[in-house]
């Protein structure tokens, strides 16, 4: 290929971006020399890299030339959408480094056993939630580690060369890591206090513990290392069938044992980590037991071991190892197991403060009602004295003492929960709900500070009723933000969580226009009326069936005369009372884009004021949507009418307030009303969309792109056991439609002025 | 037909089904017995519901007489109609009648499945009139004070168009049933699957773990019966995992994911 036509053919694929020239030049020079073939397969990889990252993509035609002469040019598209993911995740540099190590990131790995996280990520967190019988959480990380709420995992796993090794291998860490949770091998209490936080909202007991060594670094590996112990043998016994699974898998080869130059103590927990894996840890020193964890052994084969044997063998080994402080060596860390992964008390910290703080709320919300339902004179009282201690010196935090239930009744191990609270010296009785709260918050974390009463105290002061709920205005948010994947045709994947879909309300706009409508529909909604009422849930009785309620006295008589007459009777002599259901959920997707201005909204509304009458008299549920949106950062829905919300005067006005907005990026739209219609339970599920033409937004939503976004929209909707159908209001029926909603789930009107009479029409064929 | 020569007698329970009391679920049922009250069984599929049906018509040596309701049951179904038998109409009673006539005890399985117009016709029978009108006859039959009403039904997979409605519910005792305790649920895995002790331990770990799962897309995990059914299998020489696979992995779901996490808790334990 000759320069101006490679030059031309570039910048045609990343328009509208005009890179520099002399940027291009440099960047097109090699490919001078390459074949046409090899030019055209990289070059149709531009689209996909070059809207995600334009420097990716300069990158990527760098390296190509050199990387072609290692990856075959069939494999092409898969390693650049693998390039695509990782930057999604981990960022430029992560897939700028991917794409460099071709060859040992990519090719030497291509056919052994690799697994993937994402592949297997479904069936492994279901697999570990029914273990666990708790939400865990799993996601791909550096490294192996759990905050105990989620699971850190290698995105890939390769170790060995069956994909079944590997992911038995994805199971091990999986459990391993349970078993730490399951343990509270991370959690371990103060012996004094029994508080896993030193003071409470911010540092683990166990920091405390490994601190308080002269190498804080060594003890926490031996803890951590017997823990993993433990919890083998706490997974030997719940598990059985996993850890025999793992006995059987080829022997991991030890990270860098091999250097010689090791401090005795890393030599003494590498030998050990040598034997646990092979599996002699255990049984050899039941023979010729280590000295130093003598006990410890007898301990963990016996019964009812707990991370207070641990911490008291770490205790004799760190004694026993202590640092000759002539010599001057340090200890230089081990590397971890796989499976074991990597202790990281911060994350396990964090996620405590978190749920400390999220409960907190919680609890001071339900506190805050309870009080708020006293007698008033409890209540002033309450806060009288919240007030004098504000102002006064004594101290910040109310006083609170709880006086537990077990006192009378309860035992140790069976923890009652509070019947009273002292606030202040005032005494609160607490209901049972309230109760069992403050008894779990209790449990988990320690104690009940008295800033929270505190602050339920001024809450219920302030007069509790929930905040005033503001009368919606001008296309108020109704909630968060909604992320939606996007398909992406060009790399044939999902752009993980790409538009952000806000609901909102349309405004309450009082206009003739409904009556306006109804006026000039007259007589067709009074015939609409009737034709739906004869679609209603109706009780017919079929005549001469087999079985029945009654006897079908006319089939009777005929067939006894039959027989009288020596012909074969008939035993189809009953009438059955049939009840013929519908049982319909539909959505309706109106497009509010500019392209809609004049005729054709005003058809597409005047069509939704004529539906939804005939709607009311058919009984089926039905919700109506409209949407717009301008990029994929803005995709906006606007609710017109929801599920199970009476066909009123807000309805219909907010219909009349059906204006012509922005964009229609029909994707986001598609999948939001597929997860409405999902939650509803109808037996015939249906998506109408209502539109003027072409998916298409400002960004390069558009073509092709768009189109095919749009159709894989509507086919997880298929998946997801729903008829989408669309009508199209177009001057002419175009190829791609067939292509889009497929041969017969779409209907083109030509007529805009015919709308309104044939949507009822065709909504009566699509459910009869 | 008169109530002389109902064929009830099989529907007599004479052997003593095995069931193992989770509470005082017995001395209740029989103490609604013995006031004519009728009986409401809920819990999820596979729990025992059945079986405690079978189990209390033993004690009380009462003849038992179930019916599974379906979507299409009327109350023709239930109380009976007339056929056509050589040119002659023929009255025949329906399961309900039957029972009201011979004091018997008439088990609705399922009745969230039936039709709420069918569901209505047990009112008169539920409360303190204990009649059951037969329309097309012009009867009015009087329940003898043998005669026991139950109905039981899953409140798991019900939907908010399969309810009861509160005038139905509220005629009831209800007794609430759940997957038996940990040792309760190996005693009956070792009992009725045949198991030893420790296999059916590991059995009942599995049912627990599929049960965890009901956040993650399966809304109800191994029932106490599709345990004591594998037992049943690996009694008969079909090895563990096999076993494990066919009733109870593969009975749960049809998602692969799903199946192929549940196959993982099979291989973990066993």
């Amino acid at each position: 290929m000759n320069f101006p036509d490679l030059n031309k053919q570039f910048y045609h694929l990343v328009a509208p971006d005009i890179p520099n020239d002399w940027e291009v030049e440099e960047l097109l020079e090699p490919y001078l020399d390459q074949s046409d073939e090899v030019c055209q397969e990289v070059f149709k990889c531009i689209p996909a890299i070059w809207p995600i990252s334009s420097s990716l993509c300069c990158d990527f035609l760098r390296i190509m030339p050199e990387t072609l002469k290692i990856l075959p040019l069939s494999q092409l598209s898969t390693w650049v959408g693998e390039i695509l993911d990782r930057y999604e995740l981990d960022g430029l540099r992560a897939a700028q480094r991917l794409m460099r190590n071709v060859e040992s990131g990519y090719m030497n790995r291509s056919n052994a056993g690799l697994v993937l996280l994402g592949e297997v990520e479904g069936r492994l967190l279901t697999f570990i939630r029914g273990v666990a019988g708790r939400d865990l959480f799993i996601a791909p990380g550096n490294a192996v580690f759990t905050d105990t709420e989620t699971i850190f995992l290698p995105p890939e796993l390769a170790v060995f060369s069956a994909s079944a090794d590997n992911v038995l291998l994805y199971k091990l860490i999986l459990a391993f890591q349970w078993a730490y949770i399951a343990n509270g091998s991370f959690t371990l209490p103060d012996p004094v206090t029994q508080e896993p936080l030193v003071d409470s909202e911010s540092s683990l007991w166990l920091n405390t513990f490994f601190a308080s060594f002269s190498q804080p670094l060594f003890a926490r590996d031996c803890y951590f290392f017997l823990e993993t112990v433990r919890a083998a043998r706490f997974l030997e016994q719940e598990l059985p069938g996993l850890m025999r699974a793992w006995a059987k898998l080829p022997c991991f080869v030890l990270p860098g044992v091999e250097d010689k130059n090791i401090s005795p103590q890393a030599a003494f927990l590498s030998d050990l980590q040598l034997r646990f894996l092979n599996g002699s840890l255990l049984e050899a020193s039941r023979e010729e037991p280590l000295p130093l964890l003598k006990d410890y052994w007898h301990r963990l084969l016996g019964e009812g071991v707990n991370g207070m044997d641990t911490v008291a063998a770490v205790k004799a080994i760190c004694a026993a190892h202590a640092p000759h402080e002539a010599e001057g060596e340090e200890y230089e860390g081990i590397t971890p197991l796989l499976f074991q992964g990597e202790i990281r008390l911060s994350a396990v910290e964090a996620v405590h403060r978190q749920r400390f703080l999220r409960q907190g709320e919680e609890l001071v919300h339900s506190l805050a009602l309870h009080l708020a339902s006293l007698p008033k004179e409890q209540l002033e009282q309450l806060l009288r004295s919240e007030e004098e201690k504000e102002n006064g010196a004594t101290g910040l935090e109310s006083d609170v003492t709880m006086i537990m239930d077990s006192e009378f009744a309860g035992t140790a191990a069976e923890p009652q929960a509070p019947l009273l609270i002292t606030i202040n010296n005032e005494e609160v009785r607490l209901g049972e709900e309230v109760a069992e709260q403050v008894r779990q918050f209790h449990d988990e974390f320690g104690h009940l500070p008295g800033r929270f009463l505190s602050s339920a105290v001024g809450r219920a002061g302030k007069g509790l009723a929930p905040d005033a709920h503001p009368g919606p205005e001008q296309g108020e948010e109704l909630q968060a933000p909604i992320c939606y994947d996007e398909w992406d045709h060009r790399r044939k994947g999902f752009r993980k969580n790409w538009c952000m879909v806000t609901i909102k309300e349309l405004p309450d706009l009082r206009s003739g226009f409904i009556r306006q409508t109804l006026g000039k529909y007259h007589g067709v909604v009074n015939r609409l009326r009737h034709q739906f009422e004869m679609m209603r849930t109706s009780d017919r009785f079929a005549r001469r069936q087999r079985d029945g309620d009654d006897i079908d006295l006319d089939a009777l008589v005929e067939s006894l005369a039959d027989g009288r007459a020596g012909l074969p009777s008939s035993d189809r002599l009953f009438i059955k009372l049939l009840r013929d259901e519908r049982d319909i959920a539909v959505v309706f997707l109106i497009d509010m884009s500019n392209s809609t201005a004049g005729w054709v909204g005003n058809a597409i509304k005047e069509s939704l004021v004529l539906m939804t009458e005939a709607l009311e008299v058919l009984g089926d549920r039905y919700a109506i949507y409209g949407f717009s949106g301008m990029r994929r950062t803005r995709c906006e829905l606007f609710r017109i009418k929801e599920f199970g919300e009476p066909y009123g005067e807000r309805v219909r006005e907010r219909i009349g307030a059906i204006s012509p907005m922005e964009y229609t990026r029909m994707g986001p739209a598609i999948r939001h009303a597929t997860s409405l219609l999902a939650k509803t339970d109808a037996r015939v599920r249906l998506l109408i969309t209502l539109s003027d033409g072409k998916p298409e937004d400002y960004d390069d939503y558009k073509g092709e792109y768009a189109i095919e976004d749009t159709r894989h929209a509507l086919l997880e909707a298929k998946m997801a056991g729903i008829h989408p159908f669309c009508i199209t209001i177009d001057h002419q029926a175009h190829d791609y439609m067939d292509h889009l909603y497929g041969p017969v789930n779409y209907i083109f009107v030509n007529d805009v002025r015919k709308l309104p009479m044939r949507m009822p029409e065709i909504y009566r064929v699509l459910t009869t | 037909m008169d109530g002389a020569n109902i064929p009830l007698d099989e529907h007599r329970i004479v052997e003593k089904p095995y069931y193992l009391a989770q509470g005082s679920e017995v001395e209740i049922a029989c103490a609604a017995y013995r006031s004519g009250l009728p009986l409401l069984l809920k819990g999820p599929t596979g729990c025992g519901k059945t079986r405690f049906m079978q189990y209390l018509a033993w004690k009380l040596d009462r003849p038992l007489i179930t019916v599974s309701c379906h979507d299409d049951l009327s109350t023709s179904d239930l109380v009976g109609r007339y056929l056509i038998r050589a040119g002659e109409a023929v009255w025949m009673d329906g399961p309900l009648t039957l029972a009201v006539r011979a004091g018997a005890i008439c088990y609705l399985d399922e009745v969230v499945e039936a039709r709420k117009d069918t569901t209505v016709v047990i009112h008169p029978l539920a409360d303190d009139r204990r009649e059951l009108p037969i329309e097309k006859r012009g009867e009015l039959l009087i329940a003898p004070p043998e005669f026991m009403l139950a109905v039981s039904y899953n409140p798991g997979y019900q939907s908010v168009l399969k309810d009861l409605k509160p005038s139905t519910r509220q005629r009831f005792v209800a007794l609430s049933f759940n997957y038996p305790e940990l040792e309760q649920e190996v005693d009956i895995v070792c009992q009725e699957g045949g198991l030893e002790r420790d296999l059916a331990l590991s059995l009942v770990k599995l049912a627990v773990m599929t049960r965890n799962l009901k956040d993650s897309g399966l809304p109800e995990g191994a029932s106490t019966r599709l345990l004591i059914q594998a037992g049943k299998l690996i009694g008969d020489g079909v090895d563990i995992q096999t076993a494990c696979r066919v009733a109870v992995v593969e009975p749960l779901s049809d998602d692969p994911e799903m199946l192929a996490a549940v196959e993982d808790m099979v291989g973990s334990i066993f």
